[in-house]
């Protein structure tokens, strides 16, 4: 692992973003850009899912939702990459970025059953109730762990 | 179940999430791990680290490794200093403040002085 962390710490793109100030300004922004788009939209929907506005039908939820979470989940993957180039054993050694990536993980991997199950279509309560919380979990946990690298780094 | 997840219930869960969060008496990200009091190190760098999003330094100090945090690249260049100043080998001086954690020994830099000439990175800190 370590000498794909050094090689990717030398490419052009990485020393680019290391010693730019604006650069890595936009696209730590674009980041926090993507991470809202997702958060917000993925907290709506299982929220909704949870129980919540009962009274509104699911299907405009589960229809443009998950579309904009994609969105932002691609956005803040691509300038994630792009952040953790900078200093890639640095952040692969500590521990909160290790659980984040298990989050991210774990909450894409749930989604995708989700969808599979068709948990977003359905009337199973039950199906839906976890589908919310597991989702929450993963998503507010990886923002949180992803906010305290700046802390531990 | 259905009690659980009700709307205050649920305004419940987030708070507790949240009230994780002001764990952050963590190290680096700006000044609130600090003692608010500058002291003074002299020493010679051992290893150096540049660039976003800080330079890191590690000093030695009559025998013990320090840990100095130093400028992004834009701030160290508008101080006037270059790689070069911070690399391996060279004897350097740092006003600056230190983790209130004085078992880390981690110093945040406001000044360097290299030959006795001064380099302010936080030039409007005293």
């Amino acid at each position: 692992m370590e000498p794909i962390l050094e090689w990717l710490a030398q490419t052009d793109i990485a020393t680019y973003f290391r010693n730019s100030r604006w650069g890595f300004a936009a696209v730590n922004t674009a980041h926090i850009f993507g991470i809202s788009i997702l958060f917000g939209s993925v907290l709506t929907l299982d929220l909704r899912l949870l129980g919540l506005w009962r009274k509104v039908p699911l299907a405009p939820f589960s229809y443009a939702l998950p579309r904009i979470a994609a969105v932002g989940l691609a956005l803040a993957i691509i300038t994630g990459l792009l952040l953790f180039s900078v200093r890639p054993s640095e952040y692969a050694a500590l521990g909160v970025f290790r659980i984040k990536l298990a989050l991210i993980c774990f909450g894409f991997l749930a989604a995708l059953l989700a969808h599979a199950r068709g948990s977003l279509h359905n009337d199973n309560r039950r199906q839906q109730i976890v589908t919310g919380a597991v989702s929450i979990f993963c998503w507010a946990g990886a923002l949180i762990c992803g906010r305290l690298i700046a802390f531990m780094a | 179940m259905k009690n659980l997840f009700s709307k205050t219930m649920i305004i419940g869960w987030f708070a507790v999430l949240l009230s994780f969060l002001p764990l952050s008496a963590f190290a680096h990200h700006g000044w609130a791990w600090s003692t608010g009091g500058n002291i003074e190190l002299t020493g010679t760098i051992t290893e150096s680290k540049l660039g976003n999003p800080h330079g890191i330094l590690k000093v030695e100090v009559n025998s013990e490794i320090w840990t100095v945090e130093v400028g992004q690249p834009w701030r160290n260049e508008r101080a006037g200093l270059t790689d070069e100043d911070y690399a391996p080998g060279k004897e350097i001086r740092f006003i600056g403040e230190p983790s209130s954690d004085e078992s880390e020994r981690l110093l945040k830099a406001e000044r360097v002085y290299i030959n006795e000439r001064e380099y302010a990175l936080y030039p409007d800190r005293d």
